[in-house]
């Protein structure tokens, strides 16, 4: 393999921390959502470099299961959004404020 | 190909169990009373199969598939009225609480990363969509909501830790990979602790629970802080037990603290709510700072205390949101305290239950809790972790005082006139899981010997 696996490990914290500030700092559930893929895409682009550089093929089939996993979770956030839009919500994950404390 | 049957029964059984609620459902004039019945068949299955012992299969696989099997038959059977009265029961309900308990099943007993990513995943898409069941009640597509977003951002944490554990050691086996040690390693593991201290709602990242509890229906709360809870701590017992030295010496502190604040954070943060199920859920957040600090001391004895407390605390927030569902009229839940007041007159089974429950959760003799919690100190101490088992201690005492608020509250006697609401009819397998649950907290309390026995058999002939 040509590109060791410190590079690969690099490129993919860079991608988690971007997506993990994008999810953190956006109040729109969708931009959230799209962090979240970021972030579990990193974890993909680290499992396909270990693969490579162990020479086994375990990181191959976790790949397809993170996007498997990836692709249930955007399923069932966004019919939970479609639902609480339909109830009165909003895209606005602030927007969500009835159930509180009251301390 | 028999004993992998034989071994993989429980999976299968809640598997199928999920299939056929959902096929029975296509029938032409299914009784809707059949599905909470298949259900509960199918939940009681993996139990009586620990109960047989089967040969080839761990005794901590046997332990939580006995565990489990209870707490998915208690919900079953608290939600089975409950659901039925409020019109959101069909098969959908019990189908996902089965394929829910399966992927706990799954996260408690797994060997594999993959296999731990898959059950927690399979687990919380259930649960986010149980959550929402009650179509009407916009408080719980909220509720869901606000489960869904943490739960997405801490498996994306799980996933990336699982990745670099696997870059750093070359193998997706827990154990194999985490004895192989190294910096990248030890960094997957931090990120993959920080995923499932997620789940848990360790301190820092715990804001999410009294929400979500508060929003989702009695019953479903119960599913989710005793199942969903007993797995993903199974899950970081199995993590911190297979931890190299190296790693520990790292993340061990962090952990102390997490451990420490969050005890502080759920006993100090229940004590000026004014909800119930929000005292019940910061509750649940300071029984997981103790299964955290028994995690540290997991391999000198806090891995059986951790146990006997999981099988305590489930049988304890069981009756205690299970008491909260059977207590509440259809149109919401009973949540405000002062609406609890004179009831231990008005409803002395119920109200008992809740007590009882109450008591054990603030670790009170003779209840389930106090052994628990004298298990889980005891464990901790003999590991040398004495500063945090001091500060749980006082933690605990400070935790005392909102348990007896609302059992204060249950047994007022003013008051029995402002708050004449009846609630809707309790259903027998209702009240006898309620009654089950608080006769189980009890009786552990005080005859722990038999399930301590019971753990060690297990871990002797595992």
């Amino acid at each position: 393999m040509n590109v060791p696996l410190s590079h690969v490990l690099a490129v993919a914290a860079g991608l988690f921390v971007i997506g993990g500030v994008m999810a953190a700092s956006r109040r729109s559930i969708l931009l959230i959502l799209i962090g979240v893929e970021f972030m579990l895409t990193a974890g993909s682009i680290v499992f396909a470099g270990a693969a490579l550089a162990w020479g086994n093929i375990d990181g191959q089939a976790a790949i397809i299961i993170v996007m498997g996993l990836a692709a249930a979770e955007a399923g069932l956030g966004l019919a939970l959004l479609v639902h609480g839009r339909r109830g009165g919500g909003s895209v606005d994950a602030d927007g969500y404020a009835r159930l509180g404390g009251d301390a | 190909m028999t004993a992998q049957l034989v071994l993989y029964f429980p999976h299968l059984s809640l598997a199928l169990g999920g299939l056929v609620i959902l096929l029975a459902a296509c029938l032409r004039r299914t009784p809707a009373t059949l599905f909470p019945i298949l259900a509960g068949v199918f939940a009681a299955l993996p139990g009586l199969w620990s109960l047989a012992g089967p040969t080839g299969a761990s005794g901590i696989g046997c332990y939580y598939a006995g565990l489990l099997s209870v707490i998915t038959l208690a919900t079953v059977a608290l939600t089975a009225r409950y659901a039925a009265r409020r019109g959101f029961a069909g098969d959908a309900l019990y189908g996902l609480v089965l394929w829910s308990a399966l992927g706990m099943l799954l996260l408690a007993a797994s060997d594999d990363w993959l296999m731990l990513i898959v059950g927690l995943e399979l687990a919380s898409l259930c649960l986010y969509a149980v959550v929402a069941s009650r179509l009407s009640d916009p408080l719980g597509t909220e509720a869901a909501l606000k489960y869904f977003l943490p739960g997405a951002m801490s498996l994306a944490v799980l996933v990336f830790g699982a990745a670099l554990v696997y870059a750093g050691s070359g193998s997706l086996i827990i154990a194999d990979s985490l004895a192989a040690g190294g910096p990248i390693v030890s960094a997957g593991l931090a990120l993959a602790l920080i995923g499932i201290g997620f789940k848990l709602s360790l301190a820092p990242v715990h804001l999410w629970t009294p929400d979500v509890y508060q929003g989702a229906p009695a019953p479903i709360a119960a599913f989710l802080s005793t199942g969903s809870k007993a797995a993903t701590a199974a899950a970081l017992l199995h993590l911190c037990a297979e931890a190299s030295p190296e790693a520990r010496e790292l993340l061990w502190p962090a952990l102390a603290g997490v451990a420490g604040l969050t005890m502080a954070a759920g006993n100090i943060g229940a004590l000026c709510q004014k909800s119930v199920k929000r005292i019940l859920a910061y509750s649940s957040i300071a029984q997981m700072g103790y299964i955290a600090m028994a995690a540290m001391a997991v391999n000198d004895g806090g891995g059986e205390a951790a146990l006997f407390y999981l099988a305590a605390f489930a049988l304890m927030d069981l009756g205690a949101f299970g008491a909260v569902g059977l207590l509440s009229g259809e149109i919401g839940d009973r949540d405000d305290v002062t609406a609890y007041q004179g009831l231990g007159y008005v409803h002395p089974w119920r109200a008992g239950a809740l007590a009882i429950s109450l008591l054990s959760l603030a670790g009170l003799p003779p209840t389930a809790g106090f052994i628990g919690k004298f298990l889980v100190f005891g464990a901790a101490l003999r590991a040398g972790y004495v500063g945090l088992a001091a500060f749980g201690i006082v933690t605990a005492v400070i935790g005392i005082f909102y348990a007896l608020r609302v059992v204060a509250a249950l047994y007022m006697q003013s008051g029995v006139e402002a708050h004449p609401a009846i609630p809707a009819p309790a259903g027998p397998a209702g009240g006898l899981a309620l009654g089950v649950m608080a006769a189980g907290v009890l009786a552990l309390g005080l005859f722990p010997q038999s399930l301590l026995g019971a753990i060690a058999a297990l871990f002797g002939g595992g």
